[in-house]
């Protein structure tokens, strides 16, 4: 166990290294420099020049590297070259913007999928087919298109929710709620379409197992079987895609939060790609890249809580 | 969506195509209304877009300002957009953009993830695990924000984006592939020899790629749907061609603008591309061979009260009135298929054993299943009646089985290691039923739990009760299955082989405890086996099933001494009498030939095409005869059989590999180590 702990940590560790050298080489690679960027469009190349000397862009690559690499073990992603804030402190104050859009998201996109897919699973028929058919539609449609309809309908025909922008929770929690209801729900129909197609699958499965017939055999009650003893056979698949959909919603941030103007990760990444604002790049990748690496190892370890035969070896 | 083609893998790989699925090719994926609209619209909008130039009525920038925003007309059969622009001839000439770039994608997704594949399966373990690490961490990277990283350095360009894109899906596209490479290169080796001699490129391109086909096709098609998605959720960001020219994603970026006024405009581009990326997935779908949500939904039920009814009329034959069990004349059918048995007759007292023997296939199985009625999805019970203590179980009601199910009649099943449910344990998997059954508290519960397993021979009860089913060992688990049985102190017992699953020496264990069972606790049971040995050693009965017929009854001494039909002199040929208490011995021959499935039985007898014996007499049909005392048996020949003292003598070593003896055993009877035959 521990041996396995160890080997999860050094990947993760591998991964947010890899991500890091993918955009440094990136950015070393990019025929604009950040003094370009910085100096904006139309400036001198002297003055380019002396910012990139400012900025230190002609030292060798690996010196650039390591200090890069030690200022980010500090937790400091350095400035803007657009406007000179913060970054670190900037992506602190976007990071729970995205992150509770996505939590909340995969929360309905378990419940709701759960139901659907125990319902296809258990009732089958002409409800079955309709529920798959259904998610295998909704799994293909484009998020923003999506949004752009639940705002036409919830916010403009029926007014329940602003159709953009974002309230602070802070100042008015339940204008927070209300402001990150449609893209919640926007992001829930994907979402809740593949974890509905995940469950019908894995009940289906769990209904065909041994052990199954082993608890008809003895006299077990319907919903029993089904609900206690399918469902936490199914519940391991399910877990898991739960988790990789946090992961996905995480990256579809970037078109919901463009759409509803939110202020989070995905809308400095956008701004941050546009403007080719180098350090604000690198550091949305790596938050983001730390985002994905640590949720992966929570769902291991739940996974690992949920299966008997890992969790007692 | 940066993780989306992970999930499709997973779908993908944990459901793999059979091999005969495969060579159904194009006609299987048409039958599949899925499928056809897949392939239908895939193909209109791709021959569409990439022929727009030719057809369409509008050029794309052409601003028709007395008609802005106007709805679908005779002119503008989409509408236009904000400047009077033509959507339908905008919609399609900005088709080709995405379909490219999505194709360039899987190129290059393709073109990396299927040599790793290959090279990580041929080359064996440590070139896998280095090429499967380093595709880990690229799974683990953000896709969408790495890709908006790498606009930032290379600008709006949208092939190269693409095809980096390619580049972290390759991991994806190794992961699934592996697994398939990997499967298809272990069949290999069981024929090796049709792969010795050639090259690893021939083997590769020979016999390799071509069984991962489909599973290539499915992913492809996903991962084309996915990458519509992308590049019009860049477009939609601003990170696709400016305008003037078109693009799905931008074109419903700037409807958006406009919904509060025209809200139509959003409608023909989104509906176009979701229906794009529908059509790849139900493409896909298709191509994996799973029909959405129809598996075995349809029940159709054959009315079998009527059946029933007329089977419970007492027949002229006087019921054994001390009998607990009495089957009569049952029938087990597949719904609108065929019969599986048909007239199985046999009687049970309290406290005996009666065994249901013969060859795989034979339907002893359904018959045993049929008690509880825990028959496959499918499969009923559609004629004869099964008295249980006076009443009919046949056509009873799912809630009135229920109360009966595990409280009077309990089952065993043949492979215990999957019987019990892997998720919880042991104490909790006894301590559920004990409950129910006895209605007592939880921790009266336990200590029944405990003397219950302490009663089947287990002596560390403590610790097997904490256990997982994973943790104990077939001969535990079967005692475990038994333990499980008794909570509810059934007065039946159907045990289906009970001790096929396991080794030699743990059989025997299992069949003594069985026997001290049912001599402490007049238990009775209904064991199902294939092997004569068990028959000898614990039954008081025995019926000998062929062919979902049970060609001989009688006391289990009379059947095995002096056997009438030639099956049971065959079966006893093939499996001599084993002395109780003699671990079983090593199978010794078998019968040539195999048991004809169900559909497939001749008229007459249906032993005749492999019986020594047979003549002409024996095709046409013949009542049951009276032997054995309370017995039967199913031989046209039997008298004069008996008269000439026939025997049937072991077959010689050599005839014991007779083509087409290796048949499998049909999905409801697999026994593993089966003896008799297989
Ligand atoms: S009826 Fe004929 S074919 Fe059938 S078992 Fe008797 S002798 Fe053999």
């Amino acid at each position: 166990m521990l041996a396995y702990v160890a080997k999860r940590l050094a990947l993760a560790v591998g991964t947010v290294l890899a991500a890091v050298v993918i955009v440094f080489l990136l950015v070393h690679a990019s025929d604009t420099t950040p003094g370009a960027v910085r100096a904006g469009a139309g400036a001198t190349a002297e003055r380019v020049a002396a910012e990139n000397e400012a900025l230190g862009w002609n030292r060798p690559l690996w010196v650039q590297f390591t200090d890069y690499l030690g200022q980010l073990v500090q937790g400091d992603l350095g400035t803007s070259l657009v406007d000179g804030r913060d970054i670190a402190a900037d992506l602190a104050d976007r990071l729970p913007v995205t992150a509770s859009i996505a939590l909340f998201a995969t929360l309905l996109s378990g419940l709701v999928g759960v139901f659907l897919g125990v319902t296809a699973a258990v009732r089958g028929g002409r409800l079955g087919r309709l529920i798959t058919t259904g998610s295998g539609v909704a799994l293909s449609l484009p998020a923003f298109w999506v949004g752009i309809l639940f705002v036409y309908l919830l916010s403009l025909q029926l007014g329940w929710f602003p159709a953009t922008g974002y309230t602070e929770f802070s100042s008015d929690p339940l204008g927070w709620l209300s402001s990150i209801a449609i893209p919640v729900i926007t992001l829930a129909v994907g979402g809740a379409a593949i974890i509905a197609r995940t469950a019908a699958a894995g009940m289906r499965e769990a209904l065909t197992q041994e052990h199954i017939r082993t608890l008809r055999a003895m006299g077990t009650p319907r919903w029993r079987i089904r609900y206690v003893h399918a469902l936490r056979y199914a519940s391991v698949p399910v877990v898991s895609t739960l988790g990789i959909q946090f992961i996905a919603l995480f990256g579809g941030s970037v078109i919901i939060e463009n759409l509803f103007a939110l202020p989070g990760l995905g809308q400095a990444s956008q701004v941050a790609a546009s403007s080719s604002d180098f350090p604000a790049l690198v550091g949305v990748v790596v938050v983001a890249t730390v985002v994905v690496v640590v949720t992966n190892l929570l769902l291991d370890l739940v996974v690992a809580a949920l299966d008997p035969k890992v969790r007692t070896s | 969506m940066s993780v989306i083609p992970l999930d499709a893998a997973d779908e993908v790989a944990t459901e793999p195509v059979p091999p005969a699925r495969r060579r159904r090719g194009l006609p299987g994926l048409l039958r599949r209304p899925g499928g056809i609209f897949g392939a239908a619209w895939l193909t209109f909008v791709i021959v569409a877009s990439l022929t727009a130039p030719l057809w369409r009525p509008f050029e794309p920038g052409q601003q028709d300002t007395a008609n802005r925003l106007a709805l679908p007309s005779a002119e503008h059969w989409l509408g236009t957009d904000p400047l009077g622009r033509d959507l339908l001839s905008r919609i399609f000439t900005a088709g080709s953009l995405p379909l490219l770039s999505s194709a360039l994608m899987l190129v290059v997704a393709f073109g990396i993830g299927l040599p790793l594949a290959l090279i990580a399966a041929e080359r064996g373990r440590r070139v896998e695990r280095v090429i499967s690490r380093v595709t880990e961490v690229f799974l683990a990277l953000p896709a969408t924000i790495l890709l908006l990283a790498l606009i930032g350095v290379i600008g709006n360009r949208l092939y190269p984006v693409m095809a980096v894109l390619g580049v972290l899906i390759s991991a994806a596209v190794y992961r699934v592939l592996l697994g398939v490479a990997q499967s298809v290169r272990q069949r290999l080796y069981v024929d090796a020899a049709r792969v010795n001699g050639l090259g690893s490129l021939r083997v590769n391109l020979v016999h390799v790629l071509p069984s991962m086909a489909t599973v290539v096709a499915v992913q492809a098609a996903q991962l084309f749907g996915i990458g519509l998605l992308i590049v019009a959720g860049l477009a939609f960001l601003g990170f696709g061609p400016g305008e003037p020219e078109p693009s799905w994603g931008f074109m419903i970026q700037d409807a958006s603008g406009y919904i509060y006024t025209s809200p139509w405009l959003m409608v023909p581009t989104g509906l176009v591309l979701a229906l794009t990326v529908v059509a790849a997935n139900e493409l896909a779908d298709a191509l994996a061979g799973r029909a959405a949500g129809a598996r075995g939904t349809r029940r159709r039920r054959r009315p079998l009260r009527r059946a029933v009814a007329a089977a419970a009329v007492p027949d002229g034959t006087p019921a054994d009135p001390a009998a607990v069990l009495e089957v009569r004349d049952l029938t087990v059918s597949v719904d609108d298929g065929p019969d599986l048995v048909t007239g199985v007759s046999f009687s049970l007292r309290q406290g005996q054993v009666l065994g249901l023997v013969g060859e795989s296939g034979c339907g002893k199985t359904m018959t045993a299943r049929s008690l509880l009625g825990l028959l496959p999805d499918g499969v009923s019970v559609t004629g004869g009646s099964i008295r249980w203590q006076g009443r009919e179980l046949a056509g009873l009601p799912e809630t009135e089985l229920n109360r009966i199910r595990g409280r009077e009649i309990a089952m065993i099943s043949q492979e215990p290691m999957v019987a019990l449910d892997p998720m919880f344990s042991i104490a909790t998997q006894l301590v559920g039923p004990i409950r129910r059954f006895r209605e007592v508290g939880r921790s009266q519960a336990k200590r029944i739990a405990a003397e219950l397993l302490r009663n089947v021979g287990i002596v560390d009860a403590e610790r097997v009760l904490k256990s997982y089913p994973h943790q104990l060992s077939g001969g535990m688990a079967q005692r475990v299955c038994i333990a499980l049985a008794l909570t509810g102190e059934p007065q039946l017992l159907v045990a289906d082989e009970p001790t096929t699953a396991l080794d030699v020496t743990v059989q025997a264990e299992i069949l003594s405890l069985l026997r001290a069972l049912v001599r402490d606790t007049g238990l009775s049971v209904v064991i199902v086996s294939h092997d004569l040995g068990v028959v000898a050693d614990i039954c008081d009965d025995v019926a000998v099933m062929y062919a979902g017929q049970a060609v001989e009854s009688g006391t289990a001494e009379a059947v095995l001494d002096a056997p009438a039909h030639p099956y049971t002199m065959a079966l006893l040929g093939a499996n001599p009498h084993v002395p109780e208490g003699e671990p079983v011995p090593e199978r010794l021959a078998s019968i040539a030939g195999t048991v004809p499935p169900p559909g497939s039985w001749p008229t007459g007898c249906r032993f005749a095409t492999r019986c020594r014996f047979a003549q002409e007499k024996c095709t046409v049909p013949f009542p049951a005869l009276p032997a054995h005392g309370a017995g039967s048996v199913l031989c046209i020949r039997v008298d004069e059989l008996s008269r000439e003292h026939a025997t049937w003598t072991p077959e010689r070593a050599g005839d014991e590999i007779q083509p087409g003896a290796e048949v499998l055993a049909p999905a409801d009877e697999t026994a593993p180590t089966a003896g008799v035959s297989s």
